[in-house]
């Protein structure tokens, strides 16, 4: 008995704690007991899911794209690209002029911006980023090619630099306006060295907080921000802080949105897509990539695909929209040539190209001498059956794809052989060599220079095999011609080119599927798709 | 004598320690792949920029001599700089370790103590229905893989129950369910091998002359037989914990947590060479020393070991 009135007390206790009828005496937006002009508000934080750990995460290093979607709100870079009109405007640099021959482009850069750490910013500044950037000892994996035939920096007085280059680049302004070639601040990067990465200071809406490697990346509202772009909608940034985690596992990615754990979360798998948009606790956001699409290059050296008529067949046996509709939902648009339809320069006649039509696949094939002579479901010629091996990646659903195509093609009498898919560096070894017949890929980028990293005949992605001189020759003049309207014929030349020669088989532009939750409004991205505005980003507290 | 046992033993480590970075050696050899290449490919580099960088990084030597700088650089201590990030290698495996170590002691208790429980139970209501029902626990957690463990836990403690997190890492209640997770899984092998060994004991003389002298079944089962029992299974524990301490890549990718084995699987992918060596350097270090202690102390434990080499 004695025991009793302890526990009736403890009871009680739980009982009133657990069916309290008063709110709790803290302090949300609704219930705020005394307003007043002194009351700081709950800082607003949100929580944005990334899908890799990157790979390193300096700028000026390392090349992953997962890098720019936290850095771009850290660093801002002389110009930004305004991706509904595709004109260059003003960011760190006011103005700029361009010489005569090209070759050396003059920016006048704004006064009174600082680095997150007080550093004034000047031309010094920008000499000392592409100094860095160009460094041999840097080893940087993107950043130094980006500047294309750079020269030399030349600082001409305290807010005006000079870039010189060997050759004309019409890509220059483009990769200027990327957080590849963001302004770093040049104390930070003395002070921290080879661990400048987990301490990066730059001038952009948000700071740097804290990079704990593969597990979070923390930025911090810039309050003294007021130097943004035209295209930002805002002159500062609208929430507190904004936490960045990875979610390497697809599967992980929309539990993680429904849980609450996250706010923002990219690249979605599209089947869990299809499910969060019948829930009105969140939304996709569909941010179309510009690039080279989802697309198999053919062999062009590797018999039988070195016969035009059967990588012809190929493309006009292959039912696109099925293969968009079964594994993607219908989410990106097909693919009808190499660029991605929302890039600048992209020639909308190769849409008119390829129509799925197994019937003329078949006279194709026909003609090229392949026919069912023994009677076993696969083509042959002179004794050798049809048989194509087709080397697969494991991301990006390439392995379904590549399964969806083989079923495709195999009522055409064509066999596919897929080994089990290999990795990043075995795909680049296997079609180095040209042991393959098709190999899918996809790269994200703005500028149809990005093409040239493809069709040239001694690009690293040159996996069609080809050796066209006079198509070099385009590529290479396209590169330099900065004259718009100039470099829009001479890429639609060229996708007409690669389309006519069948040189590969597009599939889907990509589209990077955002789960947003309902508390989250104004999320835009640039003109890489890829990379938000996180400056326009608002937050409702969180009830 | 005791020394002698030792001095083999830390002899028999280091072997066991070369053998393992010569083992990493040759493997990233032989798989196919060019580091400069997957570094550079897409960046538009021209093929003469991918040469140089493949010069700078050493990969143009002979082979010989990459083995001999890099085994010289280890002797150094000196476990070089990640060609994908650009940092101190030594440092980007400290930063990793809490978390793995965090995951491993805990997975490991899990795994220790639902094995123990399991594996007595099934010895001690031996061909009964628990019995059975105990082996199949321990199957379902030796053939469960994690990867589908870990995503049926989320869905049901975190989507449905909301009594976890379902991802990260911080505090307890985040490490609660990957603990869970791999410890299920590690608890299969413990549970099977002390059931075995339980069972095993049970028949020993001495046993039967315990309860021959009418000792209670209690003191019977503890001294007599889970005593002589434990240094067995104290091996596989330990054989699993040093194994854990090299990163659990799978459960670390479910749960979205950091740790060595994603460090390694992202370096091998990207045939970032010198981030792989230094994870299988460490990991190897980690097992040959934990075992190392497991050996002593069973050396230590066992009354018969100890008066051999006394």
């Amino acid at each position: 008995m004695k025991r009793l009135l302890p526990m009736l007390m403890l009871l009680s206790i739980l009982i009133a704690g657990c069916c309290d009828p008063l709110p709790p005496a803290t302090f949300t937006s609704t219930s705020r007991p005394f307003p007043s002009s002194d009351f700081t508000p709950t800082p607003i934080r949100l929580v944005y899911g990334l899908t890799l750990a990157p790979s390193g995460i300096d700028p000026h290093v390392n090349a992953s794209s997962e890098l720019g979607i936290p850095l771009t709100s850290v660093y801002d870079t002389l110009v930004y690209l305004n991706p509904d009109t595709g004109d260059f405007v003003p960011g760190l640099a006011e103005d700029w002029d361009v010489s005569e021959d090209e070759l050396v482009y003059t920016f006048h850069l704004r006064e009174g911006v600082t680095f997150h750490d007080g550093t004034p910013f000047s031309a010094e500044a920008v000499r000392f980023n592409l100094e860095r950037i160009t460094s041999p000892d840097l080893a940087s994996q993107k950043a130094r090619f980006m500047l294309g035939p750079y020269e030399r920096v030349e600082v001409m007085d305290e807010y005006t630099v000079r870039i010189h280059l060997s050759e004309p680049f019409a890509p220059l302004l483009d990769s200027l306006s990327q957080v590849y070639l963001g302004m770093a601040s040049p104390t930070a990067v003395e002070t921290w060295g080879s661990d400048y990465q987990l301490h990066q200071v730059g001038t952009g809406p948000f700071t740097f907080a804290e990079y704990v490697p593969q597990d979070h990346l923390l930025l911090r509202r810039n309050p003294d921000y007021a130097w943004g772009p035209e295209v930002y909608q805002h002159e500062t940034a609208q929430v507190d802080e904004i936490e960045f985690r990875f979610f390497v596992d697809p599967a992980t990615r929309s539990p993680a949105l429904e849980t609450g754990e996250v706010d923002i979360m990219g690249e979605i798998p599209p089947q869990d897509a299809a499910r969060l948009e019948e829930n009105d606790d969140f939304r996709i956001e569909a941010a179309p990539i510009p690039g080279v699409s989802l697309m198999f290059f053919l062999n062009t050296t590797r018999p039988p695909l070195d016969d035009a008529k059967v990588r012809q067949a190929l493309i006009f046996a292959t039912n696109r929209q099925a293969i968009v509709s079964t594994i993607f939902r219908d989410t990106p648009p097909v693919a009808y040539g190499p660029l991605a339809a929302n890039t600048f320069g992209y020639e909308p006649e190769v849409q008119d190209y390829y129509a799925h039509d197994p019937a003329r696949a078949a006279s194709l094939l026909d003609e090229a001498g392949w026919q069912d002579s023994d009677g076993d479901g696969v083509r042959d010629k002179n004794g050798e059956p049809l048989v194509l091996d087709m080397t697969l990646m494991g991301w990006g659903y390439m392995p379904q794809v590549g399964q969806l195509l083989a079923a495709q093609w195999s009522t055409l009498g064509i066999e596919v052989n897929a080994p089990s898919p290999v990795s990043y560096s075995e795909a680049l070894e296997i079609a180095g060599e040209g042991r393959h017949h098709l190999i899918p890929f996809n790269l994200s980028g703005s500028d149809p220079d990005i093409l040239r990293k493809f069709f040239h005949s001694q690009a690293s992605f040159n996996w069609s095999k080809l050796d066209d001189a006079e198509l070099d020759n385009w590529l290479e003049a396209a590169a330099r011609t900065s004259d718009r309207e100039g470099r829009e014929a001479l890429y639609s030349q060229i996708q007409l080119r690669v389309m006519n020669e069948a040189l590969v088989l597009p599939i889907r532009d990509y589209v990077n599927l955002n789960g947003v939750s309902d508390r989250v409004q104004g999320l835009r991205f640039d003109a890489q798709g890829w990379f938000p505005w996180l400056v326009d980003v608002t937050g409702a507290e969180v009830q | 004598m005791i020394a002698r046992y030792v001095g083999r033993r830390l002899f028999q480590a280091a072997f066991v320690l070369w053998l393992a970075v010569t083992l990493a050696f040759v493997a990233m050899q032989l798989t196919p792949g060019d580091p400069a290449q997957a570094l550079l490919a897409a960046s538009g580099a021209s093929k003469a920029e991918i040469a140089e960088r493949r010069a700078q990084l050493g990969l143009d030597d002979p082979v010989l001599m990459q083995y001999a700088h890099y085994l010289w650089s280890l002797a150094r201590a000196d476990l070089g700089q990640s060609w994908l990030h650009g940092r101190p290698v030594g440092q980007m495996i400290l930063e990793q370790l809490p978390a793995t170590a965090e995951l491993a002691v805990s997975a490991t208790l899990v795994g220790t103590a639902a094995g123990l429980a399991l594996g007595v139970l099934g010895a001690l209501r031996h061909s009964t229905w628990l019995d059975t029902a105990a082996t199949a626990v321990t199957v379902l957690g030796l053939s469960t893989p994690t990867y589908w463990s870990g995503l049926l836990a989320i869905l049901l403690f975190s989507l449905e129950l909301e009594w976890f997190p379902a991802t990260g890492q911080g505090d307890l209640r985040h490490l609660l369910l990957p603990s869970l997770v791999l410890g299920f899984a590690l608890s299969g092998s413990i549970a099977r091998l002390v059931r075995a060994r339980v069972l095993e004991v049970m028949e020993e003389p001495f046993v039967q002359a315990a309860r021959a002298r009418g000792l209670p079944a209690r003191r019977v089962f503890l001294v007599h037989v889970l005593r002589p029992a434990l240094p067995t299974a104290l091996t596989i524990v330990a054989l699993q914990f040093g194994f854990l301490l090299g990163g659990a890549v799978i459960t670390e990718s479910v749960f979205v947590r950091q740790g060595l084995g994603k460090l390694a699987v992202e370096a091998i992918i990207w045939r970032d060479l010198p981030v792989v060596r230094g994870v299988i350097l460490f990991g190897a270090l980690a097992y040959v020393l934990v075992n190392l202690a497991a050996d002593l102390a069973q050396a230590w434990l066992n009354p018969r070991l100890r008066e051999e080499l006394a």
